[in-house]
């Protein structure tokens, strides 16, 4: 598997690229991805990485980040699935919690909260991921929440990245987000 | 010696596309995305009005605006008929944009509207025209003595409670208007209204008055609630009429489009 983490060092900030597992390997690639938004970038001078986990609780991701030994003051959670799974019971200092998945406009608004709160000259969006998204949204609905999002990040000079898992289901979401991101980046190697 | 000869007339310099012949100074609430919105804040002088239900933000709103503004050395005054001002400032320390020293330092000044009344001797459940006058007159020399620049009355609906008679407040808040206007001093009315009222104010004729209306309410999708701000009406300036979805985090009020799916209204 080529080098994850060196290739999203290379990303500009104010560019966004889709990170895209591959289902069959899925769980190699996720570490992959977590190793390489979470050590490599979030390792970088002055990098801070705001992580959007929707697929799993901040709670699992920032275990996995401490066994990588990424520094707590370089991360930050935006849990939008523990309280609907009422996994809330103690929650981690350096999250904010969203109630719902289906807030998506909460969602951007914790992402803006914490830009203000920790303005960082390298500033990291890790949105994980699409697919768990589109579980709880409809269509048009996260194709606007994403144009948006994008649009604002993008304009405010915020590396994106989006982790998407290639399904049939996800077909249709993956070529609305084909249009928005500037790259696609295959964690199985290649682009 | 002759003056030079006038060459061909230089052509204008260009504006901007649907630019304002006249630009009137802002009054920058300092709230994120709420100068944007309002294409740089508040035409300085307005009254706008801040309507919505419980719950919604209003009063938030309205100390950020207070805040910020004392921060920038427009001394601000809040008149509370609702909530001790004790209890207000309480509850802004928790917000992380409060600064205990405006309040001390007396750039940020509460006052408590029934404390007033009762020094001003203004005891008739409903108040005559000379109370009236007196509470006009009393609200206008505090903003000219204070030199007050912003000014929130939280809430109009509790005065007007006491007003009572369409006529009476319209005149109440078109002499209260004017006498803020010409003092430079731009002011917010909270509004209570019920989460489903078609107006914006319990009377029906402060909506007319004012310069301005921002709505605020709560909105359902799919059984979550989300806050919603609008601007639906602005004299002076142009603005942006679509919904927002507000948040009140630490650092203020925070605002991002209210997305709808593609979605019509109702739908």
């Amino acid at each position: 598997m080529a080098d994850i983490g060196e290739r999203l060092r290379g990303l500009p900030g104010g560019s966004a690229a889709a990170l895209k597992l591959d289902p069959r390997e899925y769980a190699d690639h996720y570490f992959a991805v977590l190793n390489g938004t979470l050590r490599d970038l979030g390792s970088e001078t002055d990098a801070h990485v705001i992580y959007i986990t929707v697929t799993n609780p901040a709670s699992f991701v920032w275990s996995l980040a401490q066994a990588l030994d990424v520094p707590a003051s370089r991360i930050s959670f935006v849990d939008v699935i523990s309280h609907i799974i009422m996994n809330y019971s103690n929650p981690l200092p350096n999250a904010t919690y969203v109630e719902t998945p289906r807030a998506l406009e909460e969602i951007m608004l914790r992402v803006d909260y914490l830009l203000r709160k920790y303005p960082h000259p390298r500033s990291v969006v890790v949105v994980d991921s699409l697919n768990a998204l589109a579980i709880h949204n409809p269509r048009e609905l996260l194709s606007e929440f994403f144009h948006i999002f994008l649009t604002n990040l993008k304009s405010r000079n915020v590396l994106t990245l989006i982790l998407v898992t290639s399904d049939e289901e996800a077909g249709e979401l993956e070529r609305m987000l084909n249009l928005l991101v500037d790259e696609t980046v295959d964690v199985g190697g290649g682009r | 010696m002759d003056a030079p000869a006038a060459g061909p007339a230089e052509p204008a310099a260009p504006r901007a596309l649907m630019a304002p012949a006249t630009v009137l100074a802002r009054c920058a609430t300092g709230i994120g995305g709420l100068d944007d919105v309002l294409g740089g804040g508040l035409p300085r002088g307005n009254m706008i009005l801040v309507a919505g239900s419980v719950g919604t933000g209003k009063t938030t709103l309205c100390l950020e605006f207070l805040v910020r503004g004392a921060e920038r050395g427009e001394r601000s005054l809040f008149l509370s008929v609702t909530e001790a001002s004790q209890k207000l400032i309480q509850n802004l320390s928790t917000f992380e944009f409060f600064r205990p020293d405006l309040v001390s330092d007396g750039s940020l000044v509460f006052v408590d509207l029934p404390a007033l009344y009762d020094k001003l001797g203004l005891e008739h459940e409903e108040m005559t025209s000379d109370e009236i006058d007196i509470l006009i007159r009393t609200i206008r020399d505090l903003v000219q003595t204070l030199g007050v620049k912003r000014l929130v009355l939280d809430s109009l609906t509790s005065v007007c409670y006491r007003i009572r008679r369409d006529e009476a407040i319209r005149d109440f808040m078109l002499r209260l208007g004017q006498t803020l206007n010409q003092l430079g001093c731009t002011s917010l009315l909270v509004s209570e209204i019920g989460p489903t009222e078609g107006r914006y104010s319990m009377h029906g004729v402060e909506e007319a008055i004012v310069d301005g209306v921002v709505l605020l309410w709560n909105t359902r999708r799919q059984g979550d609630i989300l806050r919603v701000l609008q601007v639906v009406k602005m004299r002076g300036t142009s603005h942006s009429r679509a919904q927002y979805v507000i948040e009140l985090t630490p650092i203020g009020l925070l605002m991002a489009p209210h997305l709808k799916g593609g979605r019509p209204e109702g739908a």
